[in-house]
């Protein structure tokens, strides 16, 4: 019997969620032998549609509907096709799903996720903080809870500098005025706090772990993006083998005792080459699937974890290999949306067509 | 000669050369592929210099200013201290 996965995040267009790339990866043919249901949000995910990904798809309430209306869809799909473990791949369900772990535990349901303390010590308020502590650069950093705050905070900090929200959007801002003008579109659309950071002339690399909750990092896949869109999303990138990287991300997961996957977000500063962590993305990256082609398939790792089994490090990535993403056109019949938008669930035989 | 090269490095056959540590790429033209295979070989730069000169058929002065250049772009790049 064949393990069933749950996986969120289906949504791929142009600020693509991680679901496709980590249902690619389980799709990867080394012998999986299980069913991959797509639990979205919206009849519109695009990964929905993409012929051959998913065996089955549901649609599940937004993580702000609450934790019972969510829970007991879940139990619902878990009746229906079984559910041994479920990956969530976005940022904002988080907090949800380990808050819902004990339960979902207790109807057979596994999941592999960081603690809550974990979780803290990467927010965005939090992080520099953390860094601190583990003795890790992070660029400099004030949080303002208020909007009288903020001049201290330009005096701080000084310009230029990131104004950040706690959640998304960051500007580059080199005056006041730049950063009064962020500041008010950021605090209007995610509120307080938002974060003013010092801006260091440096090149990204970008790292996606796995960690093993005792410490140990298990698996992780350096790489420089190389071309970006419009959003800095990655639309191009390519897998590198750097050991002053991999010594920080060892320590960084060690100091987090971080269980499951994220993104790890590195500067390299050009004038001394010293580095610093940046941010840390609790969560796959969007470009996972270039993890699966450098062999570390990390998503098979985090089925594994969830289902308690005994893993080891994996070895190191394969240097060199490369992806260029690519927008496409995916073609159903009606029926297809119609299903979804009816009933919340679409169920595909293995030649593609709706059961 | 030891390693003089800060990171991994690999040249393909047309002179596509790829920098492990950084993801970097470059392209090299058939005068810095073959500077290049000789420093990766372990020669000295007055070893790679006579070399150079037999291989393109040129003066001693070009050959040097060729093998100057190229150790001062492999610099400014970062591949080497």
């Amino acid at each position: 019997m064949g393990i069933n996965i749950g996986i969120t995040g289906l949504h791929a267009a142009d600020n693509p969620a991680p679901g496709i790339g980590v249902i690619r990866s389980l799709r990867h043919p080394d012998g999986w032998d299980g069913k991959i249901v797509g639990l979205g949000y919206d009849v519109m995910d695009t990964g929905i549609y993409d012929d051959g990904l998913l065996d089955d798809v549901y649609l599940i309430p937004y993580p702000n509907q609450g934790f019972d209306a969510i829970f007991e869809r879940l139990a619902y799909i878990h009746s229906q096709v079984r559910l041994d473990v479920i990956i969530p791949t976005l940022d904002s369900e988080l907090a949800l799903y380990q808050s819902l772990e004990p339960r979902l535990k207790e109807i057979g349901i596994s999941l592999f996720l960081p603690s809550p303390e974990s979780t803290k010590n990467v927010s965005k308020a939090y992080i520099d903080e953390f860094c601190q502590e583990i003795g890790i650069p992070s660029p400099k950093t004030f949080v303002v809870k208020t909007p009288s705050q903020l001049d201290e905070g330009f005096k701080e900090i000084g310009f230029p500098l990131m104004v950040k929200g706690i959640f998304y959007e960051a500007y580059h801002c080199e005056n006041k005025l730049d950063a009064l003008s962020y500041f008010d579109k950021i605090k209007l659309k995610w509120g307080l706090p938002i974060i003013l950071q010092k801006v260091i002339k440096a090149e990204e690399f970008d790292i996606c772990c796995v960690g093993s909750r005792d410490g140990d990092l298990l698996g992780s896949v350096p790489i420089r993006k190389t071309r970006l869109t419009d959003k800095g999303k990655a639309w191009a990138a390519i897998t590198i083998k750097n050991p002053e990287l991999d010594k920080l991300s060892k320590k960084i997961i060690k100091g987090l005792k971080w269980a499951g996957p994220c993104e790890l977000e590195i500067l390299q500063e050009k004038k001394t080459n010293k580095y610093y962590l940046l941010e840390v993305n609790p969560r796959f990256p969007a470009w996972i699937y270039l993890c699966t082609g450098a062999e570390q398939n990390l998503p098979k790792l985090v089925v594994d974890l969830a289902l308690g089994k005994d893993v080891k490090p994996m070895p190191c990535a394969k240097s060199g290999m490369t992806f260029v993403r690519h927008a496409t056109d995916l073609v159903c019949p009606i029926e297809h949306i119609e299903h979804l938008t009816t009933l919340g669930e679409l169920h595909y035989t293995k030649s593609g067509k709706e059961e | 000669m030891k390693n003089i090269f800060k990171s991994e490095l690999t040249l393909s056959q047309n002179g596509f050369l790829f920098d492990h540590g950084s993801g970097l790429t470059y392209t090299l033209n058939p005068t810095g592929q073959f500077i290049f295979k000789n420093i990766e070989e372990g020669k000295q730069a007055p070893g790679i210099l006579r070399l150079l000169i037999n291989e393109f058929d040129v003066s001693e002065e070009t050959a040097r200013k060729d093998i100057d250049d190229f150790f001062r772009q492999l610099s400014e790049a970062g591949l080497i201290d």
